[in-house]
């Protein structure tokens, strides 16, 4: 129902080529029909890859995955022959700005960052999420499948994150059921920038001040409520509840451990503020960026805080980012910490997300490795693990068809599928240029569109 | 981290070579001459010049042998701001924007090139060897650019002058959002595209007649000092275009934006080479016809504003298809990162639809052809520089490493074992 609901809306949505497409024809393992892909080579990421495997698909999960040999097709399945082709789960982003930062990048478009004021915990990112972004489409293209969409780093506190599918056209089809996302935090540099105007925050001491005396009200915040529902419980008619407070409330969920603290911080004693933080409040965090997480690894490590690396072509662009290096990767995971790669995107594209995990394999990460930080470590940064990440019975059936080896620069993303639904598919005239590019203008040149199709597959 | 260790490494080993240098290549990849590329292969270096290649792998002796599964010729990078926009971005190092007027015809990248640059160092590891550094994106006639070699991890502390390869090489022009955008907000010209090609056009009408005052002048049977006219140093500079002796780089992204180039162009009889070219494969019949050579520009950047909605991944195939000259470019980054590598742009190019023999050209001996250096760089041929990238697999693949690079036959950069 709220398809056609939808639908609708999209009239208006100025992207037509968007609305063309999204609401065009979806290939779907619909209602209870069996779904089967065989013949590929499958990296379920919870065990070691099957050489020629056999993924099977029904209701959007997924239903069986092993070796093509063992496992049986039942009569009536509808069987796609992948020989040749490589499966991995879909890819999870855990720091992305689509939708909130929709393209292109004009100032109509801006709601990453609210820079009225330094403390913003009651933002709801879902509110600024625009489902038609183009760069939705373009990150299907990359293999992407679920996102952390977060509001930008300006600000110490600056909202909640939304867990989303990139699927959809209102953000309630987006958002992962049963979420409610993470809490955004930002040190370092990027906070800073209300000093410019002689306004607090001017200095990493002042950021941290701010935190710190957020978090206290949250627990007084927390307290209050504490003390209203014993007296309820103990049958005090007369209790009186505190008064709501929607920009605690959030963080009361951080303090009791059912939202992540998603934070933006590179530099090395950035990381140790967060780390400081955390242990004073005692809340779960995952470190974004940690452009220096490599150097206090160990610290990390005996703390079990995962580091979600945005990998980036060259050091610098701002002092914090100037340590950055291809090595991060391997050294984290060799002292022991959860890692994942992230996209940033704008700051990378989500087209390229494969790409940035390559290149931690060029500073010394395993494939292996390189695949989880992808898939299931993104996944549990968002406790998420028990619906994607890996390919295993009773997970949704996102999942991305590769021309080859996953880290190759000549592989090609051939489909991507969100819950036994396909929402991207290369040989798709229309799908392809988000892939490649020109999606905004391949209707007012069809021909040269057709000439480029060449090297499509 | 990495970066201390190799150098320590490096310092050491490239003190241990004498001048006498064999690059061993499993694929070697010449870019010209009568090596058959991809078969194995053997650089001789002496003196910082290719004195030949051997075939095979026998190395003759009295040569220090180094040897990787691919060996190519230095990289070249057609347009960067690497060396006078610096990678901590802040106003102290930032010296690409002279952001005071639409018209600086006058200042040379030279001026601004800081040869201690990491970035520099950075991409050298990369296998850039070759940078044209032209300034920003902000004036329509923004100056002249220059032409330098890369210095690595491991090569000594050097000037300008020590690296540079032509002082000055071209003048650069930019049309599209950046002018109007800088000058534009504080209520100056150009705030539009009319008034920006307005100001080229006016500089190279100006620069007309200062050439033809001269040329009467010199003419003249007396040469009247008290006649003499004065001299312009802007002026001097769009002239040396109109003449010839320059190329003029146009930067355009949009598709009508590098219609007003070639436009330019044909207005003032300009052999235009268009940089960035975003839409260059929406123009691509027209940059054909005009017989403009493009610098392409890099396909992983950020597309942030709308002339760069439609880039495409397939630009350069796009473009080399129907015949135009094409090099490779990385530009300039506002923010993170500071600056795109060209050998990873070399990789998108070449996995979608350029191919690995047509990206090894647009980023060696086509872009020396272009920037009129192949006498010196480009390809691994007798009498040229010694300028060499060793690797450990398909350059183009993101998990390959790049082992070493040489510049003038020396190693800037080595990679340590088992990086």
């Amino acid at each position: 129902m709220l398809r056609f609901a939808a639908s609708a809306v999209a009239v208006f949505i100025s992207f037509q080529l968007v609305v063309s497409q999204t609401s065009g024809p979806t290939q779907a393992s619909s209602g209870q029909e069996l779904l089967v892909i065989r013949g590929a080579k499958i990296y379920p990421v919870s065990g070691p890859a099957i050489e020629r495997g056999i993924l099977t698909v029904r209701g959007g999960k997924i239903e069986a995955v092993g070796s093509e040999s063992k496992v049986a097709v039942p009569k009536g399945a509808r069987v796609m022959d992948a020989t040749g082709k490589v499966i991995i789960p879909g890819i999870v982003d855990t720091h992305s700005h689509i939708g909130i930062g929709s393209r292109p990048s004009v100032p109509a478009n801006e709601d990453v960052s609210e820079g009225t004021g330094p403390i913003q915990p009651a933002l709801r990112a879902l509110d600024a999420i625009y489902p038609g972004d183009p760069g939705i489409r373009m990150a299907l293209s990359g293999g992407v499948t679920t996102a952390n969409i977060m509001p930008g780093s300006g600000n110490v506190m600056g909202g909640q994150t939304a867990y989303v599918k990139l699927r959809g056209r209102t953000i309630d089809e987006m958002l992962i059921p049963g979420t409610i996302g993470g809490l955004k935090m930002a040190n370092g540099e990027n906070p800073k920038h209300y000093g410019r105007e002689n306004q607090a925050p001017m200095t990493r001491m002042e950021i941290t001040a701010l935190a710190r005396k957020e978090f206290t009200k949250a627990q007084e915040y927390k307290r209050k409520w504490e003390e209203y529902n014993k007296k309820v419980a103990a049958g005090d008619k007369d209790a009186k509840a505190p008064d709501r407070d929607l920009e605690l409330e959030p963080v009361v969920q951080v303090l009791e451990g059912t939202r992540i603290v998603q934070h933006h911080t590179h530099r090395a004693d950035d990381i140790m503020t967060v780390v400081r933080l955390s242990e004073e409040f005692h809340f779960r965090v995952v470190i974004h960026h940690g452009s220096e997480a490599y150097k206090v690894a160990d610290e990390l490590a005996k703390r079990k805080i995962p580091v979600t690396l945005t990998i980036v072509d060259s050091p610098g662009g701002k002092l914090e980012a100037t340590q950055a290096e291809f090595e991060a990767a391997a050294i984290l995971d060799k002292a022991g910490v959860k890692i994942a790669v992230n996209t940033d995107d704008f700051i990378n594209s989500s087209r390229f997300l494969l790409r940035e995990a390559a290149l931690t394999i060029r500073g010394g990460l395993s494939e292996a490795t390189a695949l989880r930080a992808l898939t299931i470590n993104a996944a549990e940064m968002l406790d998420l693990q028990n619906h994607v990440g890996t390919l295993e019975p009773g997970k949704d059936a996102d999942f991305v068809v590769l021309s080859g080896n996953p880290f190759s620069v000549y592989t090609k993303v051939l489909e991507t599928w969100i819950e036994g639904e396909k929402v991207f598919d290369r040989s798709r005239p229309e799908d392809l240029r988000y892939a490649t590019g020109g999606f905004q203008i391949a209707n007012r040149y069809p021909k040269l569109m057709q000439s480029s199709m060449k090297g499509a597959q | 981290m990495r970066r201390t260790l190799i150098c320590a490494l490096l310092t050491m080993s490239s003190a241990a070579f004498g001048q006498k240098i064999a690059v061993a290549g499993e694929k070697l990849y010449t870019a010209g001459g009568d090596h058959q590329d991809g078969k194995p292969g053997v650089v001789l270096i002496e003196d910082g010049k290719v004195i030949g290649i051997a075939e095979g792998n026998r190395i003759p002796d009295g040569y220090q042998r180094i040897e990787a599964a691919y060996v190519t010729p230095g990289l070249i990078d057609a347009k960067t701001t690497a060396g006078i926009s610096g990678e901590y971005n802040i106003p102290a190092d930032q010296d690409q924007d002279e952001e005071t007027d639409p018209n600086t015809a006058d200042v040379r990248a030279f001026d601004s090139f800081n040869p201690s640059e990491r970035l520099i160092e950075y991409i050298n590891s990369y296998g850039v060897t070759t940078i044209q550094v032209a300034p920003g994106l902000a004036n329509p006639v923004a100056g002249q650019a220059a032409i330098f070699k890369t210095r690595g991890p491991s090569s000594a502390l050097m000037t300008a002058d020590d690296m540079a390869v032509k002082p000055i090489s071209a003048v650069v022009f930019d049309l599209g959002e950046s002018p109007k955008q800088v000058y534009g907000k504080r209520n100056k010209p150009p705030s539009t595209r009319m008034m920006t090609a307005e100001i080229i056009r006016k500089a190279l009408l100006d620069a007309q007649a200062y050439q033809k005052k001269w040329e009467d002048w010199n003419k003249s049977d007396k040469k009247d000092p008290a006649k003499q006219p004065a001299s312009d140093l802007k002026l001097e500079s769009v002239s040396r275009v109109l003449s010839g002796e320059l190329p003029a780089i146009i930067n355009a992204y949009r598709e009508d934006d590098i219609a007003t180039a070639l436009r330019l162009a044909r207005e003032f009889k300009l052999k235009p080479v268009i940089s960035s070219a975003t839409e260059g494969y929406l123009m691509r019949d027209a940059l054909k016809t005009s017989g403009a050579s493009v610098l392409a520009g890099p396909t992983l950047q950020r597309l942030d504003g709308l002339e760069t909605m439609n880039a495409t991944l397939e630009n350069a195939a796009l473009m080399a298809d129907v015949g135009i000259p094409l090099a490779l470019m990385t530009g300039y980054e506002s923010y993170v990162p500071k600056n795109r590598v060209l050998l990873f742009e070399a990789g998108v190019a070449a996995a979608n639809g350029l191919g690995f023999e047509r990206t090894l050209r647009a980023t060696t001996i086509d872009s020396a052809r272009i920037l009129g250096i192949a006498d010196r760089v480009g390809s691994l041929e007798k009498g040229k520089d010694a300028d060499v990238v060793l690797y450990d697999g398909d350059p183009f693949e993101y998990t390959s490493h790049v082992t070493a690079v040489l510049v003038n036959g020396k190693i800037t950069y080595q990679a340590s074992g088992g990086k």
